[in-house]
């Protein structure tokens, strides 16, 4: 029982397959509470493929997904990100022919004038709800660099910053769990920095867990305190940073041979 | 040769031809307002406007005549059956791929037509049913005094009936509007733009969706029942999907996201589509009717040309296209 409190995601033996692919294929790993894991793997190895399950986009075949001691497998999409499981997506799913503020707004947690009710009948309470977001989702952009972008169509941004507007828009729906698919893939190197530091202070700040897929090893083993390995649909090793790095599975399969420099953590 | 083209310019300038274009283009805005949020607004392609309205025309006009039920509340009545059916189609389709719901639609309307067709103790068959609207002409001779009260003539007492459509059809646009630009609207962009943004921002697509086809099937069942009393019967022909294929020329034409296109779309169809009945060629009459629609065809071909958003659709909004 304390086990499952401090673990906020337990993935055990979870399949998915598409006609004879198993794309998963038995995969089971937990995420600490308050912890930075990145999810490594090379391509092909389901890794997406995990999270679409997990979030309750694939359905799930066999297996148990819990979330804080929870079970929700087979639970629909948007159940799971109300529970607190918030995802982004590898192809960055900005919408753009919305303003970036309506990004933002959209996300908000909790909005009364989400039910037709209530836009009728609670005028008042969902113009409250709307500014107290709109606020946050200022800070939240002005966090992001954003902030001049506002009332831009999110079409307009650049590749990095639509990765930007998904992780603070994801931020609006108040996670206790992040999902990051790739986050890194596209954003030019000081912007990458730049989330990478987000996620530590999100973490540190705000108590959020992360959970997050990336093929930049230098930013797998320098900002994660665990890190899990998949290959053809199973997590075949999990460890810390270090241990994983010195693996020779690891070396021979995915790092093409070659070591990781290892930095201090920021 | 000039005289055989030449338009009969002398029925446009009529009061009564005006007045007709107006109440078919007041049935019509109401008709495709509901297109507008499904295809517009929530990124859903109803096709199968045609039978909401037979359904809204039939259930008031059964209920006036074989359970006497007083006007108004046979309209309320008539919305209701039609959302209830919208539910039913929507539900068994709406979670499959895009294209099925599209072909359901269509195909429930065309179910409804044939049932009325039919189904003769209920809905008379092909005769129709008529005797429906005692009170509507009541209230429209009421209408019509005050208006003579005021001067303004009514040439061919179709004055009453225009009000009524166009004050429906304005609140019904106001309604949308501020509808849409509450945060319920905002979810509905969002779900036509990328129904997975959505659902993994904790949005349960298939909610709005089936609110945005039950507030589509209302605006239909009362375009059906201003059709009803604007032809004083209803009959299966009046609901053929070509009713749900002027709805998306009118669409089209006043832009996609935009609901005061809707009613500019309305009006420049049905200007079109009735004044082609005072062209003189040497046609006969099932030619020139086929003529009418090659015309909008026209139109339409030429404004995807130049301007593929429509009269008053945003480009930045064409989400369909890509
Ligand atoms: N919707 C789908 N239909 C069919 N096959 C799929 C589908 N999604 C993924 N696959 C297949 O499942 C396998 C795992 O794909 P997945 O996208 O999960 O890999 P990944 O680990 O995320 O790879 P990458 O690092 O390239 O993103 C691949 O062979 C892929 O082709
Ligand atoms: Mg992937």
């Amino acid at each position: 029982m304390t086990d499952a409190s401090r673990s906020m995601l337990e993935v055990r033996d979870v399949t998915c397959s598409f006609g004879g692919l198993r794309a998963v294929d038995g995969a089971t790993l937990t995420v600490e509470e308050g912890s930075i894991t990145a999810l490594i793997g090379p391509n092909g190895a389901g890794k997406t493929t995990l999270f679409n399950v997990v979030t309750g986009f694939c359905p799930c075949q066999r297996g148990s997904v819990r979330l804080s001691g929870r079970e929700i497998a087979r639970w629909a999409p948007h159940r799971i990100a109300r529970l607190g499981m918030v995802r982004t997506f590898q192809l960055t799913k900005a919408l753009s022919a919305m303003p970036v503020i309506d990004n933002m707004l959209l996300a908000a947690a909790d909005q009364p004038g989400e039910r037709l009710v209530n836009v009728v009948l609670r005028p008042r309470a969902v113009r409250a709800r709307e500014r107290e977001a709109r606020e946050q989702a200022r800070e939240l952009l002005a966090a992001f660099r954003l902030e001049r972008h506002a009332d831009e169509y999110a079409g307009t941004l650049s590749g990095g910053q639509r990765k930007l507007l998904e992780l603070a828009r994801a931020l609006m729906a108040r996670p206790r769990l992040l999902l990051l698919d790739e986050p890194l893939a596209g954003v030019n190197p000081s912007l990458g920095r730049e989330l990478l530091r987000h996620m530590q202070r999100l973490r540190a700040e705000d108590g959020i867990t992360f959970l997050f897929i990336e093929h930049d090893m230098e930013a797998v083993m320098n900002h994660s305190d665990r890190v899990v390995v998949m290959a053809e649909g199973r997590v075949i090793l999990s460890g810390s940073p270090r241990a994983v790095a010195a693996d020779e599975r690891v070396i021979d399969a995915y790092l093409g041979g070659k070591h990781v420099p290892l930095e201090e953590i920021v | 040769m000039t005289s055989s083209f030449a338009l009969a310019l002398g029925g446009l300038t009529e009061v009564g031809f005006w007045s007709g274009v107006g109440v078919l283009a007041g049935i019509y805005t109401l008709l495709a307002l509901g297109l507008q949020i499904n295809v517009g607004f929530t990124g859903i392609l109803n096709f199968g406007q045609a039978g909401f309205m037979a359904i809204g025309a039939y259930a008031m006009a059964i209920l006036v005549i074989d359970f006497d039920v007083p006007f108004l509340l046979a309209v309320l009545g008539a919305i209701g059956v039609a959302v209830a059916f919208a539910m039913v189609v929507g539900m068994s389709s709406l979670r499959l791929r895009a294209d099925y719901f599209s072909i359901a639609t269509l195909a429930a309307a065309e179910a409804v037509r044939m049932f009325a067709q039919n189904a003769q103790g209920v809905t008379g068959g092909n005769q129709g049913l008529y005797g429906f609207d005692v009170a509507w002409a009541d209230a429209s001779r009421q209408i019509e005094e005050w208006l003579s009260a005021i001067g303004v003539g009514d040439a061919n007492g179709l004055l009453p009936l225009l009000l009524v459509v166009w004050l429906v059809a304005l609140l019904a646009i106001v309604a949308l509007r501020f509808l849409q630009r509450s945060p319920w609207g905002r979810v509905l962009r969002a779900i036509r733009e990328d129904e997975d943004a959505a659902r993994s921002l904790g949005k349960n697509a298939l909610r709005f969706r089936l609110q945005s086809l039950a507030i589509a099937a209302t605006l239909g069942a009362l375009s059906g029942v201003f059709l009803a009393l604007n032809l004083s019967f209803v009959n299966p022909q009046a609901f053929e999907p070509q009713a749900s294929f002027i709805g998306f020329a009118v669409l089209i034409l006043g832009g996609l996201a935009s609901y005061g296109g809707v009613a500019f779309g309305a009006l420049i169809t049905w200007t079109l589509l009735e004044a082609t009945r005072f062209v003189d060629l040497p046609l006969s009459d099932t030619q020139i009717a086929s003529l009418r629609f090659v015309l909008v065809g026209l139109l339409l071909i030429g404004l995807m040309a130049f301007r593929p958003q429509g009269v008053f659709g945003k480009r930045q909004e064409m989400v369909l296209g890509d």
